[in-house]
C-alpha cells in the first residue's frame, strides 16, 4: 500500500504535465483532432497543415472529426475521443464556454490537450496556440495608412476614403480585426465612408461593395476582414470599371486564396492568419515525449504583397 | 353580376404583388441614399444580385404550384458550382460539354427528388430535405472540401494557376451598353421557360391540377407521377443554372455556395403571392416577388443599415407587404 501512493502521485504528476511513458495503442500515438467546422477553407487548410506535418512522423496516427459548426456535436466528439482513450487531443473549439467542460474532462483524465485558434475558459488544457487578430488588424491598418499616404492627393491634404467589409460582427475574429484596424487609423487623415457586415461571405461582399460604389464616387481602399470578401469587392469594382482606382486589402493569406489573389494583382496585400496546424503537431510530439511546453503560444504571421509574395511573404514587424 | 373590369383587375394577385413592390419602391424613394436609388446602375446591380435567387424561385414556383416544396435547390447550387468549376478550370473541358454535364447533373438530382415524392410517396418536405443534405455532401466530396479556383494544388503542396476560361467572362458580363447583366438575362430566360411550361404546355395545366386536388386530377386522367417528376426535374435543372451563374460570378466553385438560398427562393415565390398550398399562382408573381425582395435588400444595403436592424426591418417589411396584399384582396 505504501508503495502505491507515490506511484499514484507520480501518475498524477505525469497527467498534469501531460507526459506519458509509452503509446497506448500498439506502438503508435493516436491523436484525436476535433475541428469545429470544415465549411471554411481556412479550417480545411488547418486540417491539411496538421495532416502534412504528421506525415513526417509515422509513429503518429491521426483521427479527424468535424463538428459541422455544431457546439454540442463537437462536445460529443471530444467525449468520444476521451472514451477511445486517445494519447493526445487537438481541439479547435467552436466556442469557449460550452466546450470547456469536455476539454477539462479530457485533461483531468490525463489526456494532453492542445487548443487551437479559439480559447476555452480556465486552465484545464496543456497548451493554447493561436494568432492575434487584433495585431493582424492593426498591421493591416498601419500598412493601409502608409499606402494611402503615398497617393499624391492624400499627401497633398485630401482625406483618404476607406470601405470596410467586415466579417460576421458577432464573432470575435470580426470584432478584433475591426478593433485593430481602427486603432491604427486613430488620428490619421482617413475616413471609413462605408462599412457593412459580409458574414465572411464572398457573394455578400460583392453586393455590399456594389452599394458602396453606388453611394461613393471616390473610394481609395477596401479593407476586407477575409480574402474572399476582398475578392468579391474587387469583382464588384471591376464590373463598375473602377477596380484600378481602388486598393484592395484582405486577411487570411491562404496559399490557394489570398496569396493567389496577390499574385494575380487582385489584392495589393493579404495578411496571413496562420492556422497553427504545423505548430500543433510539433507541440503534440514534444508533449508526448514528455517535454515541457509553454501554456500559451501566439503565432507570428506574415503578410503578402506584390513584391514579396513570390518569396513567401514577410513577417509582421 | 360581374364587377367592372377595373375592380376585377384590382383584385388579381398580380395587382396585389405590384402593390407590394410599389410599397418597397416608395421606401426606396424616401431613403434614397443621396440619390443612389434613382440611378439605373443601382437597379442593374440589384437585378444581378437577385438573379440566382430568382432562377431558383422559378423552379420553386413550379414545385409549389404542384403542391410540393423543394428544399434541395440551395445544395444543388453548391454541387453544380463545384462541378462546373472543376470541369472548366481543373479538367479543362470545353464550355459546352461542362454546361451539358452540369445541367444534366442538376436535373438528375431533381428527378431523384421527384422519384422519391412521386413513386415512393415521401412527403416533399422530407424527400427534398434529405436531398438537400445529400447534395451538400456530394458537393463537398466532388470538391474535396476546398473551393475550386484557378489555383490548382499539386501533391507536393505547390500551386499552379490556370487562366479563367472565356465562359466565365461571357456569363459574368453586361450587355446593352453595360446596362444589363447576362445572369439577369439568364434569369429572365428561366422565367420565360417556366411561363411556357405553365401557360402553354399541357403539362402546365397538369401541374395546376395536381397541386389543386391530386385525387381529382388522377381520376380525370392527369399523369400525376410524371407531372411531379417534371416539376422537380425542372427545379433541379434551374438549380444547376443557378449554380453555374454562382460559379461564374465568384470565379470559383465553392462547396458551401447556395446555403439557405432555398429559403430566399421560397420567400420570393410567397411574397409574390404564390400559395404554398399549391394549385394556384404563376411565374409572373414570382418575378414580382424577386423584384420586391431584391429592391428591399438593395435599399437596406445602400443605406448601410446595420445587420441587426437589417434583419428586423426585412422581417417587418415582408409582413407589411404581405398584409398589404391581403387588405386589397379583401
Amino acid at each position: 500500500m505504501n508503495k502505491a501512493i507515490p506511484a499514484l502521485l507520480a501518475l498524477a504528476a505525469f497527467s498534469i504535465t501531460g507526459a506519458q511513458a509509452a503509446p497506448k495503442h500498439g506502438g503508435r500515438w493516436i491523436i484525436g483532432m476535433s475541428q469545429c467546422n470544415l465549411g471554411e477553407p481556412w479550417r480545411v487548410q488547418m486540417n491539411a497543415d496538421i495532416r502534412k506535418a504528421a506525415e513526417a512522423h509515422p509513429e503518429m496516427g491521426l483521427i479527424f472529426k468535424d463538428a459541422q459548426n455544431d457546439t454540442l456535436r463537437q462536445r460529443a466528439q471530444i467525449e468520444e475521443f476521451i472514451d477511445a482513450d486517445v494519447d493526445l487531443l487537438i481541439v479547435s473549439p467552436k466556442e469557449a464556454a460550452p466546450l470547456t467542460p469536455p476539454v477539462a474532462a479530457a485533461f483531468r483524465k490525463g489526456i494532453p490537450v492542445v487548443v487551437l485558434d479559439r480559447k476555452v475558459l480556465g486552465d484545464d488544457f496543456t497548451q493554447f496556440i493561436g494568432a492575434d487578430n487584433r495585431r493582424i488588424g492593426k498591421a493591416a491598418g498601419e500598412w493601409a495608412v502608409r499606402r494611402l499616404l503615398s497617393i499624391p492627393e492624400v499627401k497633398a491634404g485630401r482625406r483618404a476614403r476607406i470601405v470596410e467589409l467586415t466579417g460576421l460582427m458577432t464573432s470575435t475574429p470580426g470584432q478584433d480585426r475591426l478593433a485593430g484596424f481602427h486603432a491604427a487609423l486613430q488620428g490619421r487623415p482617413v475616413d471609413i465612408v462605408f462599412s457593412a457586415d459580409t458574414q465572411w461571405l464572398e457573394p455578400r461582399a460583392r453586393e455590399e461593395m456594389e452599394s458602396a460604389l453606388a453611394v461613393n464616387p471616390l473610394i481609395d481602399l477596401v479593407y476586407a476582414h477575409n480574402d474572399p470578401a476582398a475578392h468579391g469587392a474587387y469583382l464588384a469594382a471591376r464590373a463598375a470599371g473602377r477596380e484600378r482606382d481602388i486598393i484592395f486589402v484582405g486577411i487570411d493569406g491562404l496559399p490557394q486564396e489570398g496569396q493567389v489573389y496577390v499574385r494575380q494583382g487582385v489584392l495589393e496585400a493579404s495578411f496571413e492568419y496562420p492556422t497553427g496546424g504545423r505548430e500543433a503537431v510539433d507541440s503534440a510530439l514534444r508533449i508526448l515525449r514528455g517535454e515541457a511546453v509553454p501554456k500559451q503560444v501566439t503565432l507570428n504571421s506574415r503578410f503578402f504583397t506584390r513584391d514579396n509574395v513570390a518569396g513567401g511573404g514577410e513577417w509582421l514587424p | 353580376m360581374n364587377p367592372p373590369p377595373l375592380r376585377r383587375w384590382l383584385a388579381t394577385p398580380a395587382f396585389r404583388a405590384l402593390l407590394a413592390l410599389a410599397f418597397v419602391v416608395a421606401i426606396g424613394c424616401a431613403f434614397n441614399a443621396g440619390g443612389a436609388f434613382f440611378h439605373w446602375s443601382t437597379h442593374r446591380d440589384m437585378l444581378r444580385q437577385v438573379s440566382v435567387y430568382g432562377i431558383l424561385a422559378c423552379g420553386m414556383t413550379l414545385v409549389i404550384i404542384s403542391g410540393g416544396i423543394d428544399l434541395s435547390v440551395g445544395s444543388i447550387v453548391g454541387l453544380c458550382a463545384v462541378l462546373f468549376a472543376r470541369e472548366t478550370l481543373h479538367e479543362g473541358q470545353p464550355a459546352l460539354a461542362a454546361l451539358g454535364l452540369v445541367l444534366a447533373a442538376g436535373a438528375a438530382i431533381g428527378l431523384a427528388s421527384g422519384t422519391l415524392v412521386a413513386r415512393f410517396r415521401l412527403q416533399p418536405f422530407v424527400a427534398t430535405l434529405a436531398m438537400m443534405v445529400f447534395a451538400r455532401g456530394l458537393a463537398k466530396w466532388v470538391s474535396g472540401g476546398q473551393k475550386i479556383s484557378q489555383a490548382i494544388q499539386h501533391p507536393d503542396g505547390s500551386f499552379s494557376y490556370v487562366d479563367l476560361p472565356a465562359i466565365f467572362q461571357r456569363l459574368d458580363h453586361r450587355i446593352l451598353g453595360g446596362n444589363l447583366s447576362v445572369v439577369t438575362l439568364v434569369f429572365l430566360g428561366c422565367v420565360l421557360l417556366s411561363w411556357l411550361v405553365l401557360e402553354k404546355l399541357r403539362y402546365g395545366r397538369y401541374i395546376y391540377a395536381t397541386g389543386g386536388n391530386e385525387e381529382a386530377a388522377r381520376l380525370s386522367g392527369v399523369p400525376v407521377a410524371r407531372t411531379k417528376l417534371l416539376a422537380y426535374g425542372l427545379s433541379g435543372l434551374f438549380g444547376a443554372v443557378g449554380g453555374i451563374c454562382q460559379a461564374v460570378q465568384e470565379q470559383q466553385g465553392d462547396p458551401e455556395a447556395g446555403s439557405t438560398y432555398e429559403l430566399t427562393a421560397i420567400a420570393i415565390a410567397v411574397i409574390g403571392g404564390n400559395n404554398l398550398m399549391g394549385g394556384r399562382g404563376g411565374i409572373g408573381l414570382t418575378l414580382l416577388g424577386a423584384l420586391t425582395i431584391g429592391t428591399l435588400e438593395k435599399i437596406l444595403s445602400i443605406n448601410a443599415v446595420g445587420e441587426s436592424s437589417r434583419l428586423m426591418l426585412t422581417g417587418a417589411i415582408i409582413v407589411a407587404a404581405v398584409l398589404l396584399q391581403r387588405r386589397r384582396a379583401g
